[in-house]
């Protein structure tokens, strides 16, 4: 199923939406139970060798998550707001030490019942100014390369 | 706290907060109206710093400063031949942001695939643990 990742210009977010085949009890405990947490967190070929979480704000989400190639990202989270089984959100902390990896950011997951069916809608925000900009930057590049084949081809060569 | 605003836009300033590094400094470059405004009209072809400056309500000087940027971020380069030197859209920067948010967009993709695969698996568990109540397993 696609994941169509929207970014609008003016606004440093990037929002994802899907829809999921379970009851919205059933993703919020898919997504906030650690022992769930870890047995998908990542996707084929990674596994999770730390998951611990406190679901409740200011509690911590502690995250081992190993790559295919054997490699450890370490990532620490807290939770921001905890209002089940509708909303979750989370943090990075303690980002500042880490140098690549996936971008920093308040990410929010909104959760929409469906009856058999959920709805879910990711909006990650950006605080840290180089990773802020890189999210409007984006909102930006979409209408510029719309505007321009020689960039559109460019783009498409990456 | 770092400003982008255009007015404020000084030698002084530029020379503090222009950060070395390649994407910073294409990010740096992209955070600001004017300046993405400039990419834009550059988008539709070469231009003069006088046909960048129309649409704005400033100085050339002060868009100069703003080429500038974009020169030092290899956003925009400029003829050699001609008094005009007309400016000219160089897309490559761009690479590294693209990557950046593609990473992004990948991770969560893999993420939410492994979500929605994982919640099929434990519902099947699940209902096959509801037609044998005696299972022991509680997932």
């Amino acid at each position: 199923m696609n994941t169509t990742p929207v970014i609008p210009a003016d606004e440093a977010v990037i929002v994802m939406t899907r829809i999921y085949e379970a009851p919205r009890d059933l993703v919020w405990e898919a997504m906030t139970e650690a022992r769930h947490v870890a047995q998908w967190w990542g996707g084929p070929g990674f596994s999770n060798p730390v998951c611990e979480m406190d679901v409740r704000p200011g509690g911590l989400w502690r995250h081992v998550m190993r790559f295919p190639d054997g490699h450890e990202l370490k990532m620490n989270f807290v939770f921001v707001e905890v209002d089940p089984p509708r909303r979750l959100a989370w943090r990075e902390v303690g980002h500042a030490e880490r140098k690549g990896g996936l971008p920093s950011c308040l990410i929010t997951v909104s959760l929409e019942d469906m009856g058999e069916r959920t709805g879910w809608k990711m909006v990650a925000r950006f605080d840290s100014i180089p990773e802020r900009d890189a999210a409007l930057a984006m909102g930006f590049i979409g209408p510029i390369a719309a505007s321009n084949d020689r960039l559109v081809d460019y783009l498409r060569s990456l | 706290m770092r400003e982008y605003s255009t007015d404020r836009l000084s030698t002084y300033w530029l020379n503090t907060f222009v950060p070395a590094d390649r994407l910073s400094s294409t990010l740096f470059a992209l955070a600001d109206p004017t300046r993405r405004g400039i990419l834009a009209r550059l988008a539709t072809g070469d231009a003069s710093v006088t046909e960048l400056a129309k649409p704005y309500d400033m100085s050339l000087a002060a868009v100069s400063k703003h080429l500038k940027v974009l020169e030092s971020a290899g956003l925009v380069s400029r003829g050699k031949e001609a008094q005009w030197r007309p400016c000219h859209l160089e897309a490559k920067p761009l690479e590294a942001v693209f990557a950046w948010v593609e990473d992004y967009r990948r991770f969560w993709e893999q993420n939410l695939d492994s979500l929605a695969k994982y919640l099929r698996s434990i519902q099947g568990k699940r209902r096959r643990e509801a037609r044998s109540p005696k299972s022991e397993r509680n997932l």
